[in-house]
């Protein structure tokens, strides 16, 4: 078994979630091979940009099919931003774009009013929905960062693990028993999220 | 030839500034996003986004409307203005910015251009900014004595990734490119070359397909596709020819 295995796509910089799980004292490899993938200890699905172009990419770079392998085999995996929202089903981000289906759910967006603006940027709390290990550490209230347009509706509300509220109150947060896939960015969120990020590097060691 | 429409953004709006000055200004859209949404529309490929407060400032300004436009269509976002530090570039990478480009930060300090260059490869573009051939930096407020080539070629040596030649003089004028410095340019280096700054009519984009041989990768458009001389469909098209 190796290392941690950090999706690379083509979409966005990934220099920053290498670097904070080298922080936590975790190996990680930034890699577009499905073989490294299926055989890593853990998986990371970052992603930023368009969830049609993040769509495009993992399907041209045949990623599609080592996604689904890693997290049907239970394999831990952390899903970060647009690495969260292409787990659902579809979004409607340029009217419905089929996602990776892994929870039912859809990806809908925020709609500007009374002045909030679009994209959600910044700071913003969460609320806990539930325990998880990969949330030890971590308490109501807690703050950590967002930069998103669109957010998450999953069809079963049992793996929500954070809420947050920017308008509406949306799902900043999913957790199973082997996966955690969040809207904030745990690597630009200082010690808060460089918590869940060692919460998820020690999951993976334990296997 | 790559046809690259430019948004700038001061206060939060889509503008076109005469010659650089800040106080010339024609509001083109009330949001930038919707103006690259409309570019896109019409096809294109990347977007030039430069944020204006920001190179004012010499930090980033309009990190919101960035992010936006780089959420928003799956198009390559290229943006300039203000990064001038490390961090001010690691963070627009994290917003999806495709690559970003130094100006004052590259001309100042070759040893942050290597450092930037070595850490994020084939991101960092620099944009020489000149007027009648000598270097402008601070938001075009300053002349240098610097000849824009010899600075291309310590760029190159320092690792951009490319150049972006605007002749300010020309820009947002209408006036025509500046063909012939653009190709003085675009011969003294070896790393590809993006002309900018006064394309008025679609004969300029003809100029410049011709010099695409030289390593003239693309043209920046900004006033001509704003006040409508002519469409990027047709920009495009002529770009694409043979």
């Amino acid at each position: 078994m190796s290392e941690i295995a950090i999706i690379d796509y083509g979409m966005g910089n990934l220099r920053s979630v290498q670097k904070g799980l080298e922080r936590v004292g975790c190996k990680a490899q930034v890699t577009r091979e499905p073989q490294q993938i299926v055989s890593a200890r853990g998986v990371v699905l970052p992603g930023v940009g368009a969830f049609s172009a993040c769509m495009e990419n993992l399907r041209r770079f045949g990623l599609v099919e080592a996604i689904r392998e890693v997290v049907l085999q239970r394999k831990p995996f952390l899903g970060i931003c647009l690495g969260f929202q292409l787990l659902f089903t579809e979004s409607e981000e340029f009217g419905p774009q089929k996602g990776l289906d892994l929870f039912p759910g859809k990806v809908v967006g925020f709609h500007p009013q009374n002045g909030l603006k679009v994209p959600h940027m910044g700071w913003n709390r969460i609320v806990k929905k539930k325990e998880s290990p990969f949330l030890q550490g971590i308490t109501d209230g807690d703050y950590l960062y967002f930069v998103h347009s669109y957010y998450v509706t999953p069809a079963d509300v049992s793996v929500v693990a954070t809420t947050t509220t920017y308008g509406t109150s949306f799902v900043s947060s999913i957790a199973t028993d082997h996966l955690f896939a969040c809207q904030f960015h745990p690597e630009k969120s200082q010690k808060i999220g460089l918590r869940i990020l060692e919460n998820f590097a020690r999951f993976a060691e334990k296997g | 030839m790559l046809i690259i429409p430019a948004i700038d953004i001061k206060n939060g709006r889509c503008v076109r500034l005469y010659q650089g000055e800040m106080d010339k200004d024609t509001i083109y859209y009330e949001s930038p996003v919707e103006a690259a949404k409309h570019w896109v529309e019409q096809g294109a490929e990347l977007l030039h986004v430069v944020d204006l407060n920001g190179a004012i400032e010499g930090h980033p300004v309009h990190k919101q409307e960035v992010a936006a436009i780089c959420m928003g269509f799956g198009v390559p976002v290229e943006l300039g203005g203000g990064l001038r530090s490390l961090e001010a570039i690691e963070e627009s990478l994290d917003l999806g910015v495709k690559r970003v480009v130094l100006g004052t930060a590259a001309y100042g300090a070759p040893d942050f251009l290597r450092a930037v260059c070595q850490k994020f490869p084939q991101k960092i573009v620099v944009g020489i900014d000149a007027r009648y051939g000598r270097v402008a930096v601070k938001g075009w407020k300053e002349d240098t004595s610097m000849d824009a080539v010899e600075l291309a070629q310590r760029c190159e040596i320092d690792g951009a990734s490319r150049i972006i030649y605007t002749d300010i003089s020309r820009d947002g004028t209408s006036l025509g490119v500046n063909v012939e410095e653009t190709l003085r340019l675009a011969r003294a280096v070896r790393i590809p070359v993006i002309a900018s700054g006064g394309v008025a009519s679609l004969e300029d984009i003809r100029r410049l397909k011709v010099l695409e041989k030289d390593g003239v990768e693309g043209v920046i458009v900004g006033r001509a596709l704003y006040s409508g001389a002519f469409t990027l469909k047709e920009a495009i098209a002529v770009g694409a020819a043979d």
